[in-house]
């Protein structure tokens, strides 16, 4: 009976923990979305003088580079789904009827 | 500590009147560094003295100072490079860390090369009084003079966007206690950013060679000669100047002679005329130049370029 | 009788996951665990993350829940509560769980690309961009039909745009809370919850009565204004206050539907076509699906759940429990209110004076809670608000219970309106995106951010102003539809190409589905729609105008789908 009562009490306390982190999830997710997008925004504004964009003068560039690993990999990455954008932002911001 | 930029086209007597304008004020009393940028080398035949990176004592109180532009540019590119192919050290293994080096030929480097010596400059130069500078070429100087404000906007805006990235990157480690890519932790505090910090020195730095420019601390002085070849670049000068916000201390009509008063009178008229803060102006005579001690003129440049007063 | 239904119910849809959910999941899906999904190979932190499959049911269930799985019941109930309840058990069992279920495996096995990608390289490109259309195009509607729903709402319980206000503010002050002062979570989450019920009471005692003309005014600015402010100001904190919102509604509600053990006094059938659609009578087949959307099947849900759910997916089978059972769960939420509406319905009209009878509800129904002013959401609550009173639950106060379950669908419908202003700004630019360099006056028109918000916002304030709710609510189901028919039908290609699987479990519901939507859009045009412009011109020639340019998109993707029906695919890209 005792071990009943605890393991309850435990299944009671997982739920609720994991209702916290679903929550906390959500309430920072589009943040997370909007910090990632920065990152890619920022190094494309760097790295854009390699690929004739108007940019800061290329030292900037060249003196941030080797600082930017996760910058750049987010570029990457947004570079291949920016084409698929429609269903993600609707998932993001929660658009249904 | 003062500085004092001459400017003008190649050839009207920059080096010349720079060398006197330093040579002067030195005998006077001041603590002068006399450096050029200009790749004519023409500072250590005045001189003669063989000049390089390293400051020379001339006299007690007078040092000289050459910076090849080239050379700076190239170790500027080795700096940023060697950081590269530290990163990508493996790269070695295949040879491929000289394509690095294509970087040696982005727009732009001369200028930050420049700009890079004239900071380190006017930030480590500090036990001089004056420091009296002989510009390159006019595009170039006009460049550089550009520069720390094209560069303190874009690293502030930078700075900005970063700022934003790291706001939200604290508030999501918060709430959810963790803001990670693949295991590797990102910042979301200012100073646990590199790159934030990298971004707030370069701003700091070119605030400073900006607000130096702009000071009473710095004065440029124009130098051109009275023939029409020299007026239309004596007026870009003037124009870019005035576009960047600068203004003209001192005029000095080059290698005058009595024969050339009406050219000169005409010249004057046009590039001084339409200036809202008149600049002093001296017509500084033609002096034969001496093989020897070329930087002592007879015309006595200090009431142009101490304005008057005993500074 | 009703809590035997909500048994039933219960007992339908478990029974029916594991006999025939598993049954796609094992022979036609194929879901493999031993397979690391998109969410652990392609991690990013960010978008790729895996999340606990609990956890992600919730999200996922939050994300496409709104209020078309509560108006939809509503409306269908002119037919009688055995053909409703059969559409939203069977229809979702059959239709449309497996249509979000396929959605989200597709995308899952296409490395989380959404269902518009799919459709672009299994069907034709053309296909593809076939949804930028049909999404913009529906905001359009879905701004008419719920704003129509929520302007007879703010007339018709005064207590509810209050409240809605009041929540906003609190939404404002929660994110301020959470954001700049990043105060405690739970703190924080605790003062957003007093503040929220805060904001009921308060809404009741000072309740806004204004003309809907006025109401429709605040939509159209609100509209614009918080589809520009940043989201962390209003729709991240408004977002969370909504769920809880959510959590209390569904959890009052569901207890008081299974102990409420009331008889149904609206009749179980009244007939095959009653006045549903613009006082016309309108057939159950094909029409069901245009009254019933989300609760049942929803086209929406398919790019919801491919563009993030499919990315978080920590295991394959997960996708069955989320996609296949979140349907289910929402289904579960349309049965209340079925149940409700039963069992209370009848009682409420004729107290409000309204000369109805099990035997001309089909006819009567939907005028006479027009009449009483109880249509749409204002029947819900009101039937809500009833079967609470009518259990234990009844120490609730029934007017407090009422604004509850009007903020409930308040705040959903609002946050559709505002969300779906954000990707009309997208999904227009898109669409222009061929004007570029051919006129870019007019590109950068629509591509202005100002005008991209305000084209829809205007042209579907203006439809729910002007229009009739009965015409504006099955043509947002068409276009909605619509879309599902395209996903199921992808997702039956990539169940024949990719997974060589000629599953007839997925290709039947396809078909049929397809051709109903084809068939109710068509008569929504010209029987609804098509007679209706005498009385009403503009507001109905922008409808008809409306599906017509859908149907023609239509007719576009299914001449592809059947050409390239056959035609197998290069085997690059993932089974």
């Amino acid at each position: 009976m005792a071990g009943f009562i605890r393991r309850a009490w435990a299944a009671i306390r997982g739920i609720f923990g994991t209702l916290d982190s679903a929550h906390r999830e959500k309430v920072v997710a589009l943040t997370a979305y909007e910090a990632r997008e920065l990152e890619n925004i920022f190094v494309l504004l760097l790295l854009g003088s390699f690929a004739g964009m108007p940019a800061p003068p290329t030292f900037i560039s060249t003196e941030l580079l080797p600082y930017l690993e996760h910058e750049i990999r987010v570029l990457n990455r947004r570079a291949e789904q920016s084409t698929d954008a429609l269903a993600e932002i609707m998932g993001a911001i929660d658009a249904d009827a | 500590m003062k500085t004092i930029f001459f400017t003008g086209k190649g050839g009207v007597g920059k080096s010349t009147l720079s060398a006197a304008a330093a040579y002067q004020l030195s005998q006077r009393g001041d603590r002068v560094l006399a450096i050029s940028f200009d790749p004519a080398h023409n500072l250590g035949d005045i001189f003669d003295v063989k000049l390089s990176h390293k400051v020379k004592k001339f006299s007690d109180t007078l040092y000289l100072q050459e910076t090849d532009l080239e050379e700076a540019a190239e170790e500027y590119i080795r700096q940023n490079t060697d950081i590269l192919t530290e990163i990508y050290s493996y790269t070695r293994a295949f040879n491929l860390d000289r394509y690095f080096k294509v970087l040696r030929h982005s727009p732009g480097v001369e200028e930050y090369a420049a700009l890079t010596a004239l900071e380190e400059l006017l930030r480590t130069a500090n036990d001089y009084d004056v420091v009296v500078v002989d510009t390159p070429p006019t595009g170039l100087t006009l460049r550089i003079m550009a520069l720390p404000r094209i560069t303190i906007t874009w690293v502030d805006r930078l700075r900005r966007i970063r700022r934003d990235i790291l706001d939200k990157r604290h508030t999501v480690h918060t709430i959810t206690g963790q803001y990670n890519e693949a295991g590797t932790k990102l910042a979301y505090e200012a100073k646990d950013d590199r790159v934030m910090i990298k971004l707030d020195e370069l701003f700091n730095r070119y605030v400073n060679v900006a607000k130096h420019l702009e000071s009473d601390e710095t004065q440029i002085a124009v130098v051109f000669n009275p023939d029409y070849l020299s007026l239309r670049e004596s007026q870009r000068i003037f124009n870019g100047l005035d576009d960047l916000n600068l203004n003209v201390d001192v005029a000095f009509t080059n290698k005058y002679t009595e024969g050339l008063k009406q050219i000169a009178d005409e010249m004057e008229k046009e590039l001084l005329g339409p200036l809202s803060e008149k600049p002093r102006h001296a017509r500084v005579p033609w002096e034969p130049y001496k093989r020897e001690r070329a930087y002592d003129l007879k015309f006595d440049m200090l009431p142009f370029i101490t304005d008057g007063t005993t500074n | 009788m009703s809590s035997i239904i909500i048994l039933v119910g219960i007992v339908v849809y478990i029974a029916l996951y594991f006999l025939y959910g598993k049954r796609l999941e094992g022979n036609v899906v194929k879901a493999d665990d031993s397979v690391q999904t998109p969410a652990n190979r392609l991690y990013d932190g960010v978008d790729y993350v895996p999340a606990k499959t609990p956890v992600l049911f919730g999200h996922h269930f939050a994300s496409v829940a709104g209020a078309a799985p509560i108006i939809g019941p509503v409306i269908a109930m002119a037919w009688g509560w055995v053909p409703s309840l059969a559409w939203i058990w069977f229809g979702n069992i059959f239709i449309g769980a497996v249509h979000d279920y396929l959605a989200i495996m597709a995308s899952v096995r296409y490395d989380g690309k959404s269902i518009q990608f799919v459709a672009s390289d299994l069907i034709t490109k053309r296909t593809g961009k076939l949804f930028y259309w049909l999404v913009f195009l529906i905001l359009i509607l879905i701004v008419g039909a719920f704003g129509a729903v929520l302007g007879n709402m703010f007339v018709g319980n005064p207590a509810v745009p209050s409240s809605y206000v009041f929540k906003l503010v609190a939404a404002l002050i929660l994110g301020v809370l959470l954001y700049r002062v990043k105060m405690n979570f739970t703190l924080a989450t605790l003062i957003g919850i007093a503040m929220l019920v805060g904001a009921i009471f308060l809404g009741m005692a000072v309740p806004f009565v204004a003309p809907k003309s006025v109401w429709f005014l605040v939509m159209f600015f609100y509209i614009i204004i918080a589809s520009a402010i940043p989201v962390n100001v209003l729709l991240q904190p408004r977002d969370y206050l909504n769920s809880w919102l959510l959590y209390i509604g569904l959890f009052i509600g569901a207890l008081a539907a299974i102990s409420s053990v009331t008889g149904f006094t609206a009749p179980a059938f009244t007939s095959f076509a009653p006045i549903v659609s613009g006082g016309k009578p309108s057939p159950f087949w094909p029409v069901i699906p245009l009254i019933i959307a989300c609760g049942s099947l929803s086209g929406f849900h398919a790019l919801v759940g491919s563009g993030t759910t499919s990315k978080q997916l920590e295991k394959e089978s997960a996708g069955l429990t989320i996609g296949y059972g979140g349907m289910l769960f929402e289904g579960f939420l349309s049965t209340i209110v079925v149940v409700a509406v039963a069992g209370y319905g009848m009682s409420l009209l004729v107290g409000a004076g309204q000369d109805i009878n099990a035997a001309n509800w089909g006819q009567q129904y939907l005028a006479a809670s027009g009449a009483a002013g109880i249509s749409g959401a204002g029947m819900f609550t009101a039937a809500y608000a009833a079967m609470v009173a009518d259990t234990w639950l009844a120490f609730l106060p029934t007017a407090f219970v009422k604004t509850i379950a009007g903020m409930w669908v308040a705040s959903f419908a609002m946050t559709t309106l505002d969300t779906t202003n954000r990707l009309a700004r997208y999904t227009l630019a898109e669409i222009a995106m061929p004007l570029k360099g051919k006129s870019d006056a007019a590109y950068n028109f629509l591509t202005n951010r100002w005008i991209a918000s305000a084209i829809p916002a205007a042209l579907g304030i203006y439809l729910a102003w002007s229009g009739t709710f009965s015409i504006l609510w099955p043509a947002f189901g068409a276009g909605n539809q619509l879309i599902a028919s395209i996903a199921l039908l992808t997702g039956t290609a990539w169940v024949a190409k990719r997974l060589k699987n000629k599953a007839t479990m997925a290709l039947i519901p396809a078909y049929l589905l397809w051709i109903t939507v084809t068939a109710a859009i068509l008569w929504h045009m010209f029987v609804v729609v098509l007679p209706a412009i005498q009385s009403n011109a503009v507001t109905n020639t922008v409808v008809f105008v409306v599906e017509g340019i859908m149907f023609i998109l239509n007719i576009v993707f299914i001449i592809d789908f059947i050409k390239t029906k056959d035609q197998p695919v290069s085997d690059t890209a993932e089974a």
